[in-house]
C-alpha cells in the first residue's frame, strides 16, 4: 500500500532500474536478431500494460485490444504513405484515433455484462480486419526514405528501434504506477472486485471504466506504431488486428501476473525470447510451434497459477512493516459533508412517497411511504420476503421504483445512480458484507473517503478517522479475509461513514454477530445518531431492534402494516399476524408484557 | 436481379445455414449447461474434418457416413478433455472469474489444437473428392448444390436427433435440468458434474460431425476453424445464449445473412454483416431471440 | 431415522448454526419454525448437501451422510423440496414430475407416482405440458411439492413451502402436505416461518433462533407456549 509522498517517489525506483537495464541489454547485445528479440520484449510489455489498465485494474476482460494496436500502426503509417506525415506526430493522430475508439466502443459495451462485453470487444478488431482488407490495405509497405530517415522512424541501427520500444515501455510503467497510487486506481480496483459496492461507496464505476478504457487505448497505439516501424515494414490487417496479438497480450500478462504493472514485464522477459527463440531454431520442421507454446503456457497457468509469476512471488514476501502516521483527526465520527449542518431533529431527511416495485409480476413494494428525520435512528422490520432489501435498493438507486419518489433533502433522487446518491449524503451497508478482498482494510474504506477527499493524502486521513471512529485503527493493513464478522461490519460502516453521509442505510448489520458483538454494534449506531447522521436500520433480531430504534416501520408482502413507537408496534395485532400468522392470535390467550 | 436470384441467394444461404446450425448447437449446449464459452470448438470441429478425411482416403468411407462414424470418438473425447482440465479450473468461487478462466482455458487449448496440427499434419490443404460435390440439383430457377444439399439434411437429421435427445429421454430432461437449477437438479439425484461432462462429450461430438459434413464441399486445414468460431458465437448469440434451438435458429440466421449480404456488399465484406448483426443483438436484447436471462452473468 | 448432532456450519461468512442438535423418529412430523435469519434454510442445506459443515454430524438412518454430495443422498431416499421452489423453468410439469422421478427406485414406480400427484393437485394435470417458468407462484409450490413425491422419498424435507405465497394459496399447501401425511408412511421435516400452520400439522416441533434451538416439545406444548412469540418478536 502507498503510503506518503516518499513513499511514492520510492516507488519510481524500480521503474528507473528496469529502464536502466533495458538500456544496458541494448548496448550490450550484439546480433541483430537479439535486438529484435529485445524489441519484441519491450513491445510485448508495453502491450500488456496497456491491457492490464482495462482489464488487470478495472477486471474488465477485453478481447479486443488489438484494434487499438492496429489503429496506432495504421494511422501513423498510412499517413506516411498518403501525406508524408513523419510518424512522431503520426503517433500522436493515432494515438487521439485510438482513444476516440475507445470512447466509440466502451459507450455501448459497458453497460454489457461480463461475458457479453468480452464477445463484443471480439468484433472490432475482426471488423477492422475486413473493413482494412477491402479498402485495398492489405499491404501497406512504409516507404524506405532517404534523406532524413530518422524523421520517418527509420534507422540504421536496431539498438534505436529497441531504446524507441523502451521509452514506450517506460511511459507506460510511468502511467500504471501513477494510476496505481491515484483515486482512479482505487476506484478501478474497487470497481472489480465488487460493483455494487464500489457504487454505494461513491465510485462512479461508468466513468471509472471509461476513462480506464481510454488510458489503456493510448499506449496500445503508440507500441502499435512503433511495431509497424520497428519489425513490421509492411503493415497487414492480420499483423496487427490479427489474433496472435491479443495472443500474445494475453499470455505475457497471465504468465507474468494480471493487475500489477510487473506482470506483463515479468511476462514478456520470459515469454518471448522463448518463443522467438523456438521458432527461429524450429520453426522450420515445427510450424507453428510458438502457437503451442503460447497454448501451452495460457492452459497450465490458468491451471496451476491462475494468478500469474508476480503474484506468486509476492505470496512468499514478508509483509511491509506498518507505517503509523501520527494520528491527526480525532476519533470523532465525521458527520455531513463539508458546510452542510445535520438539520435539527424533527425535521425531514427522506421522505418515501408511495413507492411501488413489481418483478415479473411480483409485488415487491406496494405504495409504501415513510418519512426519515434527522438525528433518528428508524428501524424497517418485516418477515422473510417483505420487501426490506427491495426497498433499500430502490432507497439508494439500484433499482427504479416502478411509481412514486424519494426525496432527499427535499430534492427528488428517485432514478439517480447509486454513486450519484451517495454522493448527495446517502451511505448503505449489504446484508452480505461486501468487501473488496484484494485491498487492504485502509484502502477498503479508503474508497468511500475519495468521494469527498480528491487527494490521496486528505482522503488516508480520512479514512483513517472512520476506522478510528469504529475501533478498528489496529486493523488497518489487515485484508479483509482474516477479519471476525463483526470486524467486517465494522469495516464496512467505516467505509460508509467515510463518505460523510447524513443517512446511512444499514441492512442487517447485526446478522451474525455473538451477543457481545451485538452491543458493541447498537453501542455504535447510537453514537452515530449521536453526532448527526440518522439510520435505517433493517433487522431480524428483535429484542436488538426494539431497544435500539427511535421508530418502527413494519413491512409484509410489500406494503406498510405498522409505524410508530418499537413497543406499540410489537403488540400490534396486524404486526404479530404478519410474523406469525393469522391463527396465533386467536390461539394464544392474552399478550405477554 | 430477379426473384430467381434472390431465391438462389436464399436458398444458398439455408443449406450453409444449416450446417453452421449443427455447429452452433454444440457450442450452445456447452453454455447453456455449463455457462463455458468454448474457444476451441471450432478446432474440434477441424478435428472432425481431418478424421473423416482419413477415413475417406484410407478407407473409402463417405464423408457424409464419416461424420456419423466420427461421434462416438469425439464424444469420448470431450468427456477426457471435460474431466482432465475444465474441472481443474475454479475461479476461486467467483462466476465471473470462473467465466474468465474458462475462456482462457479454451482459448489455450485451441492454440495447441491448431498448432500442433499444423506441425504434425503440415498446413497444406486437403480436399474430399466425392462425385456429387460439383453437381447440383435443379429445382425451377434455383441450383442447389448436391454435397451442400447432403450436408444440409444430415445436419437436420443429427439435429433432430439431438432434439430428441433432449426432451425425450431421461438423460436429456436431465440435462436441461442441470443447466436450470444445479442446487434443484442435485436434489433429485442428479449428478450435476456429470452432466457438464456429458453435454460438453456431446458439444465436441456434433461439432465434429459438423466437420464431417462441411468436408463434403470445405477445403481442410488446421486453420479452418478461425473462420467459423466466429460465426458459431454469433449464431449462438443471436440465437440466444443458452436455447439449444436458439443456437440452431440463429445458426440457420447466420448463413442467410451471410448470403444476403452479397446483395449488397462485395464478397470480402461478407462477413461484417454477420459481425454487425452480432452487435445490434449484444447492444440492443443481448439474451438473442429466444434466450432466457442468464442467472451468474 | 435423521440425527443431526452438534452441528456448526457457517454460512457466507456467518455463523448461521451453533450446536444444533435434533431427531426425526421414522414416520414422524417434525417442524422447525423460527424468525428470518435463525439458520432454518441453512439446517436444510446442511441436511440435502448444500453446505459444508464446519463441526457436527449428520446421521441418516444411522449412517454419517456428512461427506456425500447432494445428488448421493437423493438416492438414498431423501426428497429435498428447496426454499424458493426452484423449478426447472424451461421444462414443463410433467417433465419436472419426470425429473422428480429420477432415480431407479422411483423411476420404476413412475406411473403411479404421476397419478397419485396429479390426484393430489388436479391443476398439475391441467397445465402439463405448460412449462414450468410460466406458473404461479402457488402453482410452481404445488408443483415442487409433486417433484419430491414423485421420488418415493423415506424423509421429505420442505423447506419453507409457504413463502412468498399469498393466504389464501398457502392454505392449500398446508392442506396438501397434511394430505400426503395421510395418504402415506413417509417422514417429513418441515421447516417454516408461519408457526401456527405449520405446528399444528406436526408430531413434534422446535424453535430455531439465532442459530441455535431454543425450544423444542410435542405438538400442543409448543402451540400453548408464548416463548415462541417472544423468538419471533422479543417480547
Amino acid at each position: 500500500m502507498v503510503g506518503a509522498r516518499a513513499s511514492r517517489l520510492a516507488g519510481l525506483v524500480p521503474i528507473g532500474l528496469v529502464v536502466l537495464l533495458g538500456l544496458v541489454l541494448t548496448l550490450v547485445l550484439g546480433e541483430r536478431h537479439h535486438h529484435r528479440i529485445l524489441t519484441l520484449v519491450f513491445v510485448w510489455a508495453t502491450m500488456g500494460l496497456a491491457w492490464n489498465i482495462i482489464s488487470g485494474y478495472a477486471g474488465q476482460t477485453s478481447f479486443g485490444h488489438q484494434a487499438f494496436f492496429g489503429i496506432g500502426a495504421y494511422v501513423t503509417v498510412l499517413l506516411v504513405v498518403g501525406v508524408r506525415l513523419t510518424p512522431w506526430l503520426g503517433l500522436i493522430a493515432g494515438t487521439l484515433a485510438a482513444v476516440v475508439a475507445a470512447v466509440l466502443i466502451g459507450f455501448p459495451t459497458f453497460r454489457l455484462a461480463g461475458i457479453y462485453f468480452a464477445l463484443a470487444t471480439l468484433a472490432y478488431p475482426l471488423i477492422l480486419r475486413i473493413v482494412m482488407d477491402f479498402l485495398g490495405y492489405q499491404e501497406v509497405a512504409i516507404p524506405m526514405v532517404r534523406d532524413r530517415p530518422t524523421l520517418f522512424m527509420q534507422f540504421k541501427d536496431p539498438r534505436a528501434y529497441d531504446v524507441l520500444a523502451l521509452a514506450a515501455l517506460g511511459g507506460t510503467l510511468l502511467l500504471s504506477h501513477w494510476i496505481e497510487g491515484s483515486r482512479l486506481g482505487y476506484a478501478l480496483r474497487a470497481l472489480k472486485e465488487n460493483e455494487a459496492a464500489a457504487e454505494a461507496a461513491g465510485v462512479d464505476t461508468f466513468r471509472a471504466k471509461m476513462t480506464a478504457y481510454m488510458l489503456s487505448a493510448a499506449p496500445a497505439a503508440v507500441i502499435g506504431a512503433i511495431y509497424a516501424h520497428a519489425i513490421l515494414f509492411v503493415v497487414t490487417p492480420d499483423a496487427v488486428f490479427g489474433t496472435l496479438v491479443i495472443v500474445q497480450t494475453l499470455v505475457v500478462c497471465l504468465v507474468g501476473g494480471v493487475g500489477s504493472k510487473w506482470g506483463p514485464v515479468l511476462g514478456a522477459a520470459i515469454m518471448v525470447p522463448m518463443s522467438e527463440i523456438l521458432d527461429a531454431t524450429v520453426g522450420d520442421r515445427l510450424p507453428g510451434i510458438q502457437g503451442v507454446v503460447y497454448g501451452s503456457a495460457l492452459v497450465l497457468m490458468i491451471l496451476f497459477a491462475p494468478e500469474g509469476i508476480y503474484w506468486r512471488l509476492r505470496a512468499f514476501r514478508p509483509s511491509r512493516a506498518v507505517d503509523t502516521p501520527t494520528e491527526s483527526a480525532p476519533a470523532a465520527i465525521m458527520a455531513g459533508a463539508a458546510g452542510r449542518s445535520p438539520g435539527a431533529p424533527g425535521t425531514a431527511l427522506l421522505d418515501v412517497r408511495g413507492v411501488s416495485k413489481a418483478f415479473l409480476g411480483l409485488h415487491a413494494l406496494e405504495d409504501v411511504s415513510f418519512t426519515v428525520h434527522a438525528r433518528e435512528i428508524l428501524g424497517v422490520i418485516g418477515p422473510n420476503g417483505a420487501g426490506k432489501t427491495t426497498l433499500f435498493n430502490v432507497l439508494n438507486g439500484f433499482l427504479s421504483p416502478d411509481a412514486g419518489e424519494v426525496r432527499y433533502r427535499d430534492e427528488p433522487i428517485t432514478g439517480l445512480r447509486p454513486n450519484a446518491i451517495c454522493r448527495r449524503g446517502v451511505a448503505r451497508t449489504f446484508q452480505v458484507v461486501r468487501t473488496f478482498p484484494q485491498l487492504t482494510v485502509l484502502e477498503n474504506v479508503l474508497v468511500g473517503a475519495f468521494v469527498h477527499e480528491p487527494a490521496l493524502a486528505a482522503a488516508r486521513a480520512r479514512a483513517l478517522a472512520a476506522l478510528a471512529a469504529v475501533g478498528l485503527r489496529s486493523r488497518v493493513d489487515a485484508l479483509p479475509g482474516g477479519l471476525t464478522t463483526l470486524d467486517l461490519r465494522l469495516m464496512e460502516l467505516a467505509r460508509a461513514l467515510a463518505t460523510g453521509p447524513d443517512l446511512i442505510l444499514l441492512d442487517e448489520p447485526l446478522a451474525g454477530l455473538s451477543r457481545d458483538g451485538v452491543d458493541a454494534m447498537m453501542a455504535l449506531v447510537r453514537r452515530v445518531r449521536d453526532a448527526g447522521v440518522s439510520v435505517v436500520i433493517i433487522e431480524h433480531t428483535m429484542y436488538a431492534v426494539v431497544q435500539l430504534v427511535d421508530r418502527l416501520v413494519v413491512l409484509d408482502h410489500g406494503r406498510r402494516v405498522a409505524e410508530g413507537a418499537p413497543n406499540d408496534v410489537v403488540r400490534d395485532p396486524a404486526v404479530i399476524e404478519a410474523y406469525l400468522g393469522n391463527k396465533w392470535l386467536g390461539r394464544v390467550a392474552g399478550l405477554p408484557t | 436481379m430477379s426473384v430467381g436470384d434472390l431465391l438462389q441467394y436464399l436458398v444458398t444461404g439455408l443449406l450453409v445455414g444449416g450446417v453452421y446450425a449443427l455447429m452452433s448447437i454444440g457450442l450452445g449446449l456447452i453454455f447453456g449447461v455449463m455457462r463455458v464459452v468454448n474457444f476451441a470448438q471450432g478446432d474440434f470441429m477441424m478435428l472432425g474434418m481431418y478424421l473423416t478425411y482419413f477415413l475417406a482416403t484410407g478407407y473409402g468411407v463417405d464423408p457424409l457416413l464419416g461424420a456419423v462414424v466420427i461421434i462416438p470418438p469425439f464424444f469420448l473425447l470431450g468427456l477426457g478433455v471435460h474431466r482432465a482440465l475444465l474441472v481443474r479450473v475454479t475461479g476461486g468461487g467467483d462466476p465471473q472469474r470462473l467465466m474468465d478462466a474458462q475462456l482462457i482455458l479454451t482459448l489455450g487449448l485451441s492454440l495447441i489444437i491448431t498448432n500442433a496440427t499444423t506441425m504434425l499434419l503440415t498446413p497444406m490443404p486437403r480436399g474430399i473428392k466425392t462425385a456429387y460435390a460439383t453437381q447440383a440439383f435443379v429445382v425451377g430457377p434455383v441450383l442447389l448444390n448436391q454435397a451442400r444439399s447432403y450436408a444440409f439434411l444430415m445436419a437436420l437429421l443429427l439435429a433432430g436427433a439431438v432434439y430428441l435427445f433432449l426432451t425425450r429421454t431421461d438423460l436429456g430432461k436431465a440435462l436441461r435440468a442441470a443447466a436450470d437449477e444445479p442446487e434443484a437438479a442435485g436434489y433429485q439425484g442428479i449428478d450435476v458434474r456429470a452432466m457438464h461432462g456429458l453435454a460438453f462429450g456431446i458439444g465436441i461430438a456434433l461439432v465434429a460431425a459438423a466437420g464431417g459434413l462441411l468436408a463434403t464441399y470445405h477445403p481442410i486445414e488446421p486453420t479452418v476453424a478461425v473462420n467459423f468460431i466466429v460465426l458459431m458465437f454469433v449464431a449462438v448469440v443471436v440465437g440466444g445464449l443458452g436455447s439449444i434451438p436458439g443456437a440452431f435458429a440463429g445458426g440457420l440466421m447466420i448463413g442467410l445473412v451471410q448470403s444476403l449480404t452479397l446483395l449488397v456488399l462485395p464478397f470480402q465484406l461478407q462477413n461484417v454483416g454477420v459481425f454487425i448483426a452480432f452487435l445490434l443483438v449484444l447492444y440492443l436484447r443481448p439474451q438473442g431471440l429466444f434466450g432466457q436471462r442468464l442467472r451468474a452473468v | 431415522m435423521l440425527k443431526l448432532v452438534d452441528l456448526d456450519v457457517a454460512y457466507g461468512g456467518l455463523h448461521a448454526l451453533t450446536g444444533v442438535s435434533l431427531e426425526v423418529a421414522e414416520g414422524e412430523f417434525v417442524t422447525i419454525v423460527g424468525p428470518n435469519g435463525a439458520g432454518k434454510t441453512t439446517l436444510m442445506k446442511a441436511i440435502g448437501g448444500g453446505v459444508p459443515l464446519a463441526a457436527g454430524r449428520v446421521e441418516y438412518r444411522d449412517r454419517d451422510i456428512g461427506g456425500l454430495p447432494s445428488h448421493a443422498r437423493a438416492h438414498l431416499g431423501i426428497a429435498h423440496v428447496p426454499e424458493g421452489r426452484k423449478v426447472f423453468a424451461s421444462l414443463n410439469v410433467l417433465e419436472n414430475l419426470e425429473m422428480g422421478s429420477y432415480r431407479a427406485e422411483a423411476k420404476r414406480r413412475r406411473a403411479g407416482g404421476l397419478e397419485t400427484v396429479f390426484a393430489l393437485f388436479p391443476i398439475l394435470r391441467e397445465r402439463r405440458q405448460q412449462l414450468a417458468g410460466s406458473l404461479s407462484g402457488g402453482e410452481q409450490q404445488m408443483l415442487a411439492l409433486g417433484r419430491g413425491i414423485m421420488a418415493q422419498p423415506d424423509l421429505l424435507l420442505l423447506d419453507e413451502p409457504s413463502q412468498g405465497l399469498g393466504p389464501r394459496i398457502v392454505e392449500g399447501i398446508f392442506e396438501a402436505i397434511a394430505a400426503i401425511r395421510r395418504s402415506r408412511p413417509i417422514t417429513i421435516l418441515l421447516v417454516e416461518q408461519r408457526v401456527v400452520e405449520a405446528l399444528e400439522l406436526c408430531d413434534r416441533g422446535y424453535v430455531l433462533e439465532t442459530g441455535r434451538v431454543a425450544l423444542s416439545g410435542d405438538r400442543e406444548t409448543l402451540l400453548a407456549d408464548p416463548r415462541v412469540q417472544h423468538a419471533y418478536l422479543g417480547t
